[in-house]
């Protein structure tokens, strides 16, 4: 894209943003619409000029506001621990199930129907087991980490061509060192090609997780200002786990790309 | 010249030597059939023929990745101390490890079969090897930055990094054009004599076997077997370049065309009854 191009594309993005927010604040104050739709009242959609200022209260802790970082570290460090233990376990399941066929033939139903099994409805069984605590946000994380991390662990495993193992054995390779070399780095390369989706889905269910069991999180917080009817807080939070996704997302992507440079184009 | 036995296959010492093999995928026809072929020590044979006539499948069983329904694969004893290692192959398709430079997928022979090798002589060899394919200055990059004719001329040190007694070549240059092809035969054989490995080439080329080999085996239509043996007259010392205008060059290659054209037609009649390229794993050169 030529220089020009990309700052029209900018400046309509701009605008287009400004034309939400404009829209966002104003079109409330039209009672026309607000009696009309839900859509349009203030009280439930709120604003963005209060929700910059909910921002800031939540940043600092002011006007009875709680402050925003321990929830948001309580939730982040969940989904990081979460997805860190997801991947190694789900790698660790598709370097063994891509390396035997008959264990993978064995356990591959169990594995697809436990993934069909929506995780969300296991966790008031978590928080039975481990209480409302850090350890259940972790294990809900892991649990839908694992799936995502694995089925590429497995693809990884399994999509190496033939000529490459046979070349490996031919050099004299044993299977010990046929794992060691090259199945093992070819899993771990799926696995952390799948980096930035397995830390969005950990944060995702880590949140679902606090909404449902009350740990004190952001979902928590979300899940309060909901049932005591502040829209407002509600946009807040959420738009920082927007940011703070967003933003892990990016850092993940770079990590990725750096990691695997030798992938090429 | 008609269908010709290798009586002499262990007499002369040979290598290896494929015994009055017979092959076929599980259930089906035989795809060669009574076939015995030796590789003398520091030999180059081309293999040529019609597709689908077991060239391939001839490779996978020298290296023992395909059993003989019948006949059998032997190996002469290794006189050299220490043993040489057997036997690489360098296949059609790629089979260079994206994430190691150059210089790591050239040794990586020491790595998988855990050879323990003095650092400045593993070293020493690889800087050789990579001086000698002209790759100077890759060493340290990646297969995904290198061109198509250097990361065969990558795949082919990795084969040859350990010297084996025997390497295998699957054609090996189809995907490369001509004048890159030409360019990496002279490397190849000044390499493959020095190092005093045995080859056998398969190859769709006939100038590249005609350029390469000490011998030529043309195998028949499926089910293969040897319809033909020439001896080339280059001797051990090659300028590829000008072999291709050689008078001998020139009337082998006629010569070879002629006796590819008769198989190739028979191979047509044939295929009413099967396709000749579609026996199960064609793509991958073999059963697995």
């Amino acid at each position: 894209m030529s220089v020009g191009r990309r700052s029209a594309v900018l400046a309509c993005q701009v605008l287009l943003t400004a034309a939400m927010l404009l829209a966002w604040q104003y079109l409330p104050k039209v009672g026309w619409l607000s009696s009309r739709s839900h859509l349009f009242d203030p009280y439930f959609v709120s604003s963005p000029t209060q929700v910059a200022k909910a921002l800031h209260d939540l940043a600092v802790g002011a006007n009875g506001s709680p402050k925003i970082w321990p929830f948001l570290w309580r939730t982040m460090s969940a989904s990081i621990l979460g997805a860190s233990i997801g991947m190694i376990l789900g790698a660790a399941a598709g370097l063994v199930l891509s390396n035997s066929p008959f264990v993978s033939a064995v356990v591959r139903p169990f594995v697809v129907a436990a993934n069909a099994t929506p995780r969300v409805t296991l966790i008031p069984v978590i928080v039975i087991i481990a209480g409302t605590s850090l350890t259940a946000s972790v294990i809900i994380g892991v649990l839908v980490v694992f799936f995502v991390a694995f089925f590429n662990a497995y693809e990884g495993g399994t999509s190496i061509a033939p000529q490459i193992i046979d070349n490996a054995k031919l050099l004299g390779a044993n299977n010990w060192r046929v794992l060691r070399y090259i199945r093992l780095p070819y899993v771990m390369a799926w696995t952390f090609a799948g980096l930035p989706l397995a830390i969005t889905f950990s944060v995702i269910s880590v949140v679902t997780g606090e909404l449902l069991d009350g740990y004190p999180g952001m979902g928590q917080l979300i899940a309060t200002a909901t049932s005591t009817g502040q829209s407002t807080l509600t946009f807040a939070t959420t738009f920082i786990l927007a940011v703070v996704g967003l933003a892990i997302v990016i850092l993940s992507d770079q990590a990725r790309d750096r990691v695997l440079h030798w992938w090429g184009k | 010249m008609t269908a010709e036995t290798d009586t002499t296959a262990l007499e002369r010492r040979d290598v290896v030597a494929l015994d009055d093999v017979t092959y076929g995928y599980p259930g089906g026809p035989n795809v060669i059939e009574g076939l015995s072929l030796g590789l003398a020590p520091g030999e180059i044979v081309c293999v040529v023929g019609p597709s689908g006539c077991g060239k391939t499948t001839l490779l996978t069983m020298l290296a023992g990745l395909a059993k003989p329904r019948s006949g059998a694969v032997r190996w002469s004893p290794d006189p050299a101390k220490p043993a040489r290692h057997p036997l690489t192959m360098m296949f059609q398709k790629d089979t260079l490890l994206p994430w190691m430079t150059t210089e790591d997928n050239i040794s990586l022979h020491f790595r998988l079969s855990g050879t323990q090798l003095r650092r400045a002589d593993k070293a020493g060899r690889i800087a050789d090897l990579v001086e000698l394919a002209g790759l100077k200055g890759a060493e340290k990059k990646y297969p995904y930055q290198l061109s198509g004719g250097m990361r065969r001329r990558v795949a082919f040190l990795a084969a040859v990094a350990s010297r084996p007694r025997v390497l295998l070549l699957d054609e090996p240059f189809s995907a490369l054009d001509e004048p890159t092809r030409i360019a990496i035969h002279q490397d190849i054989f000044d390499i493959v004599k020095s190092q005093g490995i045995s080859v056998v080439l398969v190859t769709h080329d006939i100038g590249e076997a005609v350029s390469l080999a000490d011998r030529i085996i043309v195998l028949t239509a499926r089910p293969g077997t040897i319809y033909a043996t020439h001896h080339t007259p280059f001797g051990e010392q090659r300028d590829i370049t000008r072999i291709r205008q050689h008078p001998d060059f020139l009337s082998l290659y006629a010569r070879l065309w002629e006796q590819l054209e008769v198989q190739v037609d028979s191979a047509r009649k044939s295929s009413s009854s099967f396709d000749p390229d579609l026996g199960p794993h064609a793509e991958d050169g073999g059963p697995r």
